[in-house]
């Protein structure tokens, strides 16, 4: 099985203060002078124990039902459901991925808590979040630049658990995969270990089109990405 | 000495720890919650006193403010350290039965779920409403919150998830407790989770944010 493997350097994602804050959920210029010095604090340890990885693999078996808005991969049958179903219809081959900020940031911020330093770990545990959807886009960047010299176009990246895709589909996804790709575990309950990772596919096509308002499309009142967009 | 409390209540709210402490900056150098608590305990206040004056009232200002999105996580965070340096004035008082809990709360993430922030955030502000909180940690099964139950009948359950695979464990998990312990209430929460799910696995209520389970317990409380 073929697939692609980054392992990307935290600097490589230029993460940086202001970002972290406004997932925390502050405006621009609203956090305290002492939180945002904690935060670049953290930042600087953070090098040291991520292990930033992604892998994807393309698969070109694939086949669309228009009426059960499913697709099949590899024979695998795929209940994506309406949303993503129509956003990536059009793909003539998916690239199925794994992103992991690995597991030392995640046990990093459970130490500190447990240790009464509450803020200190939650401000891990959210860079934890933000690392690992940054490497996702960096590796889909990669994969746009592979597929535009055969003048082919990416979809945005779906994953289970989203747009009314069910979470436990992620069972069928990793059987796409190698065991141990991208060092990541799926528990029986569709759990990925480390906690910070994500899966998901993402559609290659001449007619597919990158989408940067998909959060329009999803009808989830409580997702904080949503709410981001909406106070922006 | 009413000034003292209401300057504890104050440092709690803006989650001023101690002297040392550099947060908020607009407090830098002056006594933090540690301080005041100490200060107050000397000058003759009751344990109770302190809690009902100005640890809790500051923490459910906190939690309130927290729900209406007018502060942020760091700030609820910084509250929750302020009122444990307060704490470690009080501790020998509930020790000695002097000063009394609430009640108990015990709290676990369920089942194949590994996520601990929210729960935590819960545990923190259940305890600033003055409760005894047995966090149970994660990945928790029917069998360990029935254990912790035998051993305090009357405590409060909590339980929580964020999957909508793990949110099913819920479900199981409630059956359970409740035909053991049939009169246990149980709170339920987690990002997938709502009121009407809440319902109908049986369980007795569902709050998006720590402050409405807060709200819940002070009214079975009186
Ligand atoms: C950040 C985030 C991530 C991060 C980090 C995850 C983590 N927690 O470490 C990353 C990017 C890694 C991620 C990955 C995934 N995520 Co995610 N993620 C989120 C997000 C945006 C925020 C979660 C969070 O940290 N919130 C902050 C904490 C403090 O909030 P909380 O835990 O909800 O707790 C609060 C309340 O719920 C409540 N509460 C909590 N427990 C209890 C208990 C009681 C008794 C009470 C009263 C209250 C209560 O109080 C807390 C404080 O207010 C949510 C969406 C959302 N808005 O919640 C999705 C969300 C949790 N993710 C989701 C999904 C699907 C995934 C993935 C499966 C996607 C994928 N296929 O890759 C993976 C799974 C990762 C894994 N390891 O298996 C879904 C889960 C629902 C579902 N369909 O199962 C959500 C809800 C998004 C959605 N679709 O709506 N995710």
């Amino acid at each position: 099985m073929e697939s692609t493997h980054f392992q990307f350097a935290l600097s490589e994602l230029n993460l940086n203060v202001s970002q972290i804050e406004s997932v925390m959920g502050y405006k621009q210029g609203e956090s305290q002078e002492t939180i945002s010095d904690l935060i670049s604090e953290v930042l600087k340890e953070t090098e040291a124990i991520c292990n930033i990885k992604g892998e994807y693999r393309i698969l070109s078996d694939i086949q669309f039902n228009d009426v059960e808005k499913t697709i099949e991969i590899n024979h695998l049958v795929f209940q994506i459901k309406k949303i993503v179903y129509g956003l990536i219809k059009k793909s003539d081959s998916i690239a199925v991925f794994l992103c992991t900020a690995g597991e030392g940031i995640g046990i990093r911020s459970k130490k500190a808590m447990k240790e009464g330093d509450l803020l200190t770990g939650y401000i891990y545990d959210v860079i934890g979040s933000e690392i690992v959807e940054s490497a996702a886009d960096l590796m889909q960047n990669e994969l746009e630049k592979t597929v535009i010299s055969s003048g082919k176009k990416i979809t945005n990246r779906y994953s289970p658990g989203y747009c009314g895709w069910d979470v436990t589909e992620q069972h069928k996804l990793f059987e796409l995969v190698p065991s141990n790709f991208c060092g990541i575990r799926l528990t029986e309950s569709a759990l990925m270990d480390p906690i910070k990772s994500v899966s998901g596919i993402i559609g290659i096509g001449e007619n597919v089109r990158f989408n940067p308002y998909t959060c329009n499309l999803c009808d989830n009142k409580n997702c904080i990405y949503g709410n981001a967009r909406e106070k922006n | 000495m009413e000034d003292l409390l209401e300057k504890l209540l104050e440092a709690v709210e803006l989650g001023k720890v101690d002297k040392k402490s550099p947060y908020p900056p607009n407090l830098k150098d002056q006594d933090g919650a540690y301080e005041l608590a100490g200060k107050a305990l000397e000058q003759g206040c009751k344990p109770d006193e302190i809690l009902e004056k100005a640890l809790i009232p500051a923490m459910a200002n906190v939690g309130n403010r927290y729900s209406r999105r007018e502060i942020y996580v760091p700030q609820m965070l910084m509250s929750a350290k302020a009122m444990g340096g307060a704490m470690l004035h009080l501790k020998p008082f509930f020790q000695s039965g002097e000063t009394k809990r609430k009640g108990t709360f015990i709290i676990g993430t369920v089942t194949g779920d590994l996520h601990d922030i929210g729960k935590n955030l819960v545990s923190m502000m259940v305890e600033g409403a003055g409760w005894e909180v047995i966090d149970l940690g994660v990945d928790v099964s029917t069998e360990k919150f029935i254990k912790a139950i035998e051993e305090k009948p009357s405590a409060v359950v909590g339980l929580s998830a964020l999957l909508t695979t793990t949110m099913e464990n819920m479900r199981k998990i409630v059956a359970d407790i409740k035909t053991k312990y049939a009169g246990v209430k149980i709170l339920v929460g987690g990002a997938p989770v709502t009121m009407e799910y809440c319902k109908k696995i049986g369980a007795d209520f569902y709050s998006p944010d720590p402050q409405g389970a807060v709200n819940y317990l002070k009214n079975l409380a009186s």
